[in-house]
């Protein structure tokens, strides 16, 4: 049979062949590489029963203009059925600022929600039951949390019982140009801080989420994804290591990841099942921790915004469930759909429904949970699975030789790798390389049609200073400023700053003023990429 | 006599922290053969002094929030204050369709949505730019904007 000349390659540059056959996977052995879910190495799964047991959580992650019509939202995807709520701050809050700073006026309430001080968190919260729903927190040292966490105890709600997860991500965080930002080591030390805490007085809250979603949105491939993700994991569990505060194998107990989910199908579920036995791997052979919950690689995963396209919006639908699709059969703890709107707005009522709707027509039409892990065995997937772990551990290495990642962040050559790949990303989707359709591939002529588009409130801003203003008259100054010293005082000793911040963020500090420590003690870091 | 070559300001104003769109255009245009200083995240004041100071004859801004008709507005009046109300501005970024008209009557010459060929985007600043002759453009840079306080 005549075989056909052109080279195929997966996303990530992988040669792929025209078939697989059993020769392909002679070196796999199944009890040792894949064996049963629910059991080391996890390949197949990190439950025993999957889906059937507990379908993926539906976790979109929202919030805009003001902490109140945050609310009505929270409130109407509470009564759709989502299980979980997402909180994705405002620009402001993720810079750090607080809404009346000068520097901010025209970004507050967009891209998010803002929340400068617990009265913000309790108005998003309000009338929501917190002790029975899980919430995510995309936030990076903390405050937020402490925020939430303050806000559960003022309603008599034991923290030891509170669910739900903090980004807390160095990974993530720093790839943002953003203002404010501690230098790596800063990241280091609040991440490591809070895990600790959280460790001993939120047993069921998941401290961190490894997140490697902005690393691959970037341009960097499904191995590089891994490798960054895990050399991440690898530093805060050497921190603590350094520490030695917390037994390893509690500080890990509760991790959680977070990816991407990208376009190549195959590539992608095989990613979820490398990721698995990598991160086995890892707990049990590097750090020689036997509880196996703390080798299960527990993960949210998101559909990559980098591949909605602007053009002909309504094909980001498509692009969208079969990159949940990959999610669901690459064994994903939780997902998030994107609006197909992505690449032009925030959601709009209509694009957020449908995201949900992607997801539960998965759950309950299309019978892909029926049984674990269904590639398992396919001679084609069980070698990709192989060939990506053994690219990301290289990957690991090189990270791992620069001296870690918060080294290899501080040095500029994390950067570096993400500013070859966008601008390779570029050049691949400008001379066609990289096929999109309806842009680069079969592009109309004239936009064949237009979709609702989401305004933020412009008034946010305006209704966010004045709450604040009310907030500054009306709480004890004297009692915030020496809770902010405190703050200071415990960040510079390097004990724990968290029960600090969560005493600050109870005598109404906000946002900036608890930043404004940080930042009086670890200085700014310095965006790498310049040009 | 030297030619002069075009220097592009390319800048973001506000907060936010998407770089990719400001970087792979500024790569484009360096490329290109255009002078291009890399401003990142300014304020509108910020980018004014930076575009008096370099002398440049083109700002492009990339904005990927809908906050952008304020953001440029302000851009826009902080160049006039500065006497740089000449220069060419571009924007690119989420835009919708609905408010090109009015961002073109604020004094916006070009918009340029994600997914927008970037030669078209170096086209266009070509031909506004038209006055440097293609036979001696010299090498294009790019460099970062000195910091202004």
């Amino acid at each position: 049979m005549m075989q056909s000349e052109e080279q195929h390659l997966s996303t990530s540059g992988i040669p792929i062949k025209e078939i697989y056959t059993p020769e392909d996977v002679k070196d796999i052995s199944y009890d040792e590489d894949i064996g049963i879910a629910g059991e080391p190495p996890f390949t197949r799964g990190v439950y025993r029963s999957m889906y059937r047991g507990k379908l993926w959580t539906i976790r979109r992650l929202s919030g805009f203009n003001t902490p109140e019509d945050t609310n009505k939202l929270y409130r109407q995807e509470y009564e759709l059925g989502q299980t979980g709520f997402s909180v994705a701050p405002d620009i402001t809050t993720c810079v750090g600022m607080d809404c009346d700073d000068p520097r901010v006026s025209a970004d507050v309430g967009h891209s998010g929600v803002p929340l400068c001080s617990i009265e913000d968190m309790e108005t998003a919260f309000d009338g929501l039951p917190i002790e029975k729903v899980s919430t995510y927190l995309a936030e990076k040292h903390g405050i937020q949390t402490a925020m939430y966490f303050a806000m559960a105890e003022k309603r008599g709600i034991d923290i030891r019982e509170l669910r739900g997860t903090t980004a807390n991500c160095m990974l993530s965080w720093t790839v943002l140009n953003l203002p404010n930002q501690t230098p790596p080591q800063g990241y280091l030390r609040y991440a490591v801080d809070f895990i600790e805490w959280c460790s001993q007085f939120a047993p069921r809250w998941y401290p961190v989420s490894f997140d490697s979603y902005n690393t691959r949105d970037l341009g960097l491939n499904a191995y590089q994804e891994l490798g960054m993700l895990f050399a991440t994991a690898i530093a805060y569990i050497e921190e603590e290591k350094r520490r030695g505060r917390v037994p390893l194998d509690r500080f890990v107990r509760r991790f959680s990841f977070n990816t991407a989910a990208h376009n190549d199908l195959f590539e992608e579920i095989a990613k979820l099942r490398a990721a698995r036995r990598m991160w086995y791997k890892i707990i049990r052979e590097r750090y020689s921790i036997d509880d196996p919950r703390c080798a299960q690689f527990r993960v949210h995963v998101q559909s990559s915004g980098s591949t909605h396209t602007t053009q002909e919006p309504l094909n980001n639908l498509m692009r969208i469930a079969y990159q949940v699709l990959a999610g669901v059969l690459g064994g994903a703890q939780s997902i998030h759909a994107n609006g197909y709107d992505e690449g032009v707005c925030l959601p709009t009522d209509q694009s957020m429904l449908l995201s949900i709707r992607t997801e539960q027509i998965l759950q309950y039409e299309t019978n892909v949970t029926n049984t674990i892990d269904p590639l398992g065995g396919s001679w084609y997937v069980e070698r990709l699975t192989g060939e990506l772990e053994q690219r990301a551990w290289e990957y690991i290495q090189k990270i791992e030789d620069m001296g870690g990642m918060a080294e290899a962040i501080g040095s500029g050559w994390v950067h570096n790798e993400y500013k070859n790949a966008t601008i390779e990303r570029a050049r691949k989707a400008a001379s066609g390389e990289t096929p999109i359709v309806g842009v680069n591939k079969f592009r109309a002529e004239k936009e064949p049609y237009k979709v609702p588009i989401f305004r933020p409130d412009p008034q946010s801003p305006q209704i966010q200073i004045e709450k604040l203003k009310r907030l500054r008259e009306k709480r004890d100054s004297a009692k915030v400023a020496e809770a902010l010293q405190k703050l200071e005082e415990v960040t510079r000793s390097g004990e724990n700053v968290m029960s600090a911040t969560m005493e600050a963020v109870k005598a109404y500090a906000t946002l900036g003023e608890i930043v404004n420590v940080q930042l009086k003690v670890y200085g700014q870091w310095p965006f790498p990429i310049v040009g | 006599m030297a030619e002069k070559k075009v220097r592009v300001l390319m800048a973001k104003p506000g907060l936010e922290g998407h770089w990719v769109g400001l970087l792979v255009v500024s790569r484009a245009l360096r490329d290109a053969g255009f002078e291009v200083i890399y401003g990142a995240n300014m304020t509108p004041a910020m980018i004014a002094k930076t575009a008096v100071q370099e002398d440049v004859d083109v700002v492009g801004l990339s904005i990927l929030t809908a906050n952008y008709m304020r953001l440029v507005s302000e851009t826009l009046k902080e160049l006039r204050n500065h006497g740089k109300g000449d220069v060419l501005v571009l924007l690119g970024g989420t835009i919708f369709e609905d408010d090109f008209p009015a961002l073109k009557e604020m004094g916006v010459a070009g918009i340029f949505i994600p997914g927008t060929p970037l030669e078209d985007i170096v086209e266009f600043v070509r031909q506004q730019t038209s006055q440097v002759d293609k036979s001696t453009r010299p090498f294009g840079t790019l460099r970062a904007a000195q910091e202004t306080s």
